[in-house]
């Protein structure tokens, strides 16, 4: 069942000097089983949505539909528990959740919160360390002794081991070394094509957008600006820049080579393609 | 978390706002003194006189002075329970048995519960009409006459000042850590104590572990930049006295003397 947001509206704060509106009537439907992009700048309202996706923040006006639930502003959010084991968030630099003394401890902390029972959790962290890169002599040590990246793979394992249908990561590259970046993101494709998995990227590296997703939403100023498959939005560079983010380099390049005279076809998105369109067109002229 | 008012400062441009920290908190300091002064309920006339004023002046509501109460209103409950229980003088009001209510009892928790008012909203006015790093300008400024007989005027203030500008960077890191435990279902209004005690230590551990480290690249990027507390420093901020200031300061020699000369008839 895909994600539908019905002119979800949020205030921050109402009725006090601090009154802000973050969101002012999105409109979203976000299909099943695909890996889509949520991307905006600073303040565009990009964490806010994604804390409605598991009850985390009522909507002040609209509704959120998501893995069978509704979440209204009369939502209860005791009803909306298993709601947060469905839809796993991961923060952006999960390393600071951590608190237990050890790795096993910290990562079962969720699934005791929601009722799971010790023999499936055990199950399910033998099923899990792995996919995030570990393995079982790391579960008896403190997650403190851990450098970043370990911690983070940790932190994400943790989320994971809830066994969510849908899958939000704020940033969940941030602050890691390019190796590891990719591994992380290799990661989650695995899970997003083997397991079905529907997954949720709020990201600022377009490198890793136009590599992994299939849509993209841009959200400015607390609505939509643009819903897009991913090839069909980078097509139009001139949204991005409008907010003052980056293209990827490949469509920089393209864009050059256009303005250079070259016939680019708009749908080629890889390096080596590109090399033979221009080295075809050269070979032409000579 | 955001709703506190205590504390807080209102970027608004009042007198009050540009009237000199020093000033503000010398006047502050005398009022306490004057609050304290066992003048009976009118040596309070005066006090409540001159915070109205301050209000009006500073642009603050009444109603925004009494939020910054709140947090308060158990704490009076319970003083309020205390003195009960433990005062037996006075006239006998109420007799349930065991339960007895004197009047002495309700008279002193007035008292504290007055001070505690007076000297909450004269807090809150301060701060909110006073940036922090004024604030902690003013307080050093204060203190280097105490230098001479070795107290580290400048060391306390930098530790107030980094104190205050840390306060808002942990309210958020808990908003953060308690959204990111909540996803992994805490809950943290229901459930048995035992899970409470459990959720709150998820709360407290990651909160601890990443105030420490921030202390420690803190002080990295004040020795990097070659911060030494004990080196004479120049500052970009002056504070200079203003006819307003000395106004507020003989406002509050006033309302401190009228307290004295109550108290002493």
């Amino acid at each position: 069942m895909s994600i539908k947001i019905n002119d979800l509206e949020y205030t921050y704060s109402p009725g006090t000097p601090f009154e802000h509106q973050a969101l002012k009537g999105v409109n979203l439907e976000i299909p099943e089983g695909k890996v889509t992009a949520i991307i905006g700048q600073t303040g565009s309202g990009k964490s806010t949505l994604v804390q409605h996706l598991n009850a985390l923040l009522k909507p002040t006006k609209g509704s959120v539909e998501i893995a069978g639930f509704q979440i209204t502003p009369d939502t209860k959010l005791k009803d909306a528990k298993m709601l947060r084991k469905k839809v796993g968030l991961v923060f952006q630099f999960p390393e600071y959740q951590l608190f237990e003394e050890t790795i096993a401890k910290d990562i079962a902390f969720g699934p005791k919160n929601f009722g799971i029972s010790e023999e499936e959790t055990n199950q399910r962290i033998k099923e899990v360390l792995p996919l995030v890169g570990l393995d079982e002599s790391y579960l008896e040590r403190s997650p403190f002794e851990l450098s970043g990246g370990q911690k983070r793979r940790v932190a994400i394992a943790g989320i994971l081991v809830q066994d969510p249908e849908v899958l939000v990561l704020d940033e969940p590259a941030a602050g890691l070394d390019p190796q590891s970046a990719k591994e992380m993101m290799n990661l989650f494709m695995r899970l997003n094509q083997q397991a079905g998995k529907t997954i949720l990227l709020v990201s600022h590296d377009m490198e890793h957008v136009l590599e992994y997703c299939d849509e993209v939403i841009v959200l400015a100023d607390g609505q939509v600006k643009t819903q897009l498959p991913v090839h069909e939005f980078f097509k139009h560079p001139e949204i991005l820049r409008e907010i003052h983010i980056n293209p990827p380099g490949i469509v920089n390049l393209k864009e050059t080579l256009q303005n250079k005279g070259f016939q680019i076809n708009p749908d080629t998105y890889s390096l080596d393609e590109l090399a033979k369109e221009v080295e075809s067109q050269v070979a032409g002229h000579e | 978390m955001n709703n506190i008012a205590l504390g807080r400062y209102l970027p608004m441009n009042s007198l009050v706002n540009q009237m000199d920290p020093r000033a503000k908190i010398s006047i502050l300091f005398i009022l306490m003194i004057a609050i304290f002064i066992p003048a009976g309920f009118w040596g309070y006339v005066p006090i409540v006189a001159f915070i109205l004023l301050a209000l009006y002046l500073s642009k603050l509501s009444l109603s925004f002075a009494m939020r910054s109460l709140k947090p308060m209103m158990l704490m009076m409950v319970f003083l309020l329970v205390i003195n009960v229980l433990v005062m037996h003088t006075g006239t006998l009001l109420i007799s349930w048995g065991w339960f007895k209510v004197y009047s002495d009892a309700l008279v002193q928790t007035a008292y504290i519960v007055i001070r505690l008012t007076l000297m909450i909203i004269l807090c809150t006015i301060l701060t909110a009409t006073t940036k922090p790093l004024d604030l902690t300008l003013g307080i050093e400024k204060l203190l280097k006459p105490f230098e001479k007989i070795g107290l580290p005027a400048h060391v306390i203030a930098m530790m107030i000042s980094i104190a205050l500008r840390f306060i808002p960077t942990l309210i958020d890191e808990t908003n953060r850590i308690m959204n990111a435990q909540a996803s992994r279902g805490v809950d943290m209004q229901n459930g048995t104590f035992k899970e409470k005690i459990s959720a709150v230590l998820s709360l407290i551990v990651p909160l601890f572990v990443s105030a420490f480290d921030r202390a420690d690249q803190l002080a990295n990027a004040m020795e990097a930049r070659g911060y030494d507390p004990s080196r004479p420093r120049t500052r970009y901020k002056t504070l200079k006295m203003t006819s307003i200031d000395y106004i507020g300061l003989a406002l509050a020699f006033l309302v401190l003397a009228i307290d004295i000369a109550i108290a002493w008839l």
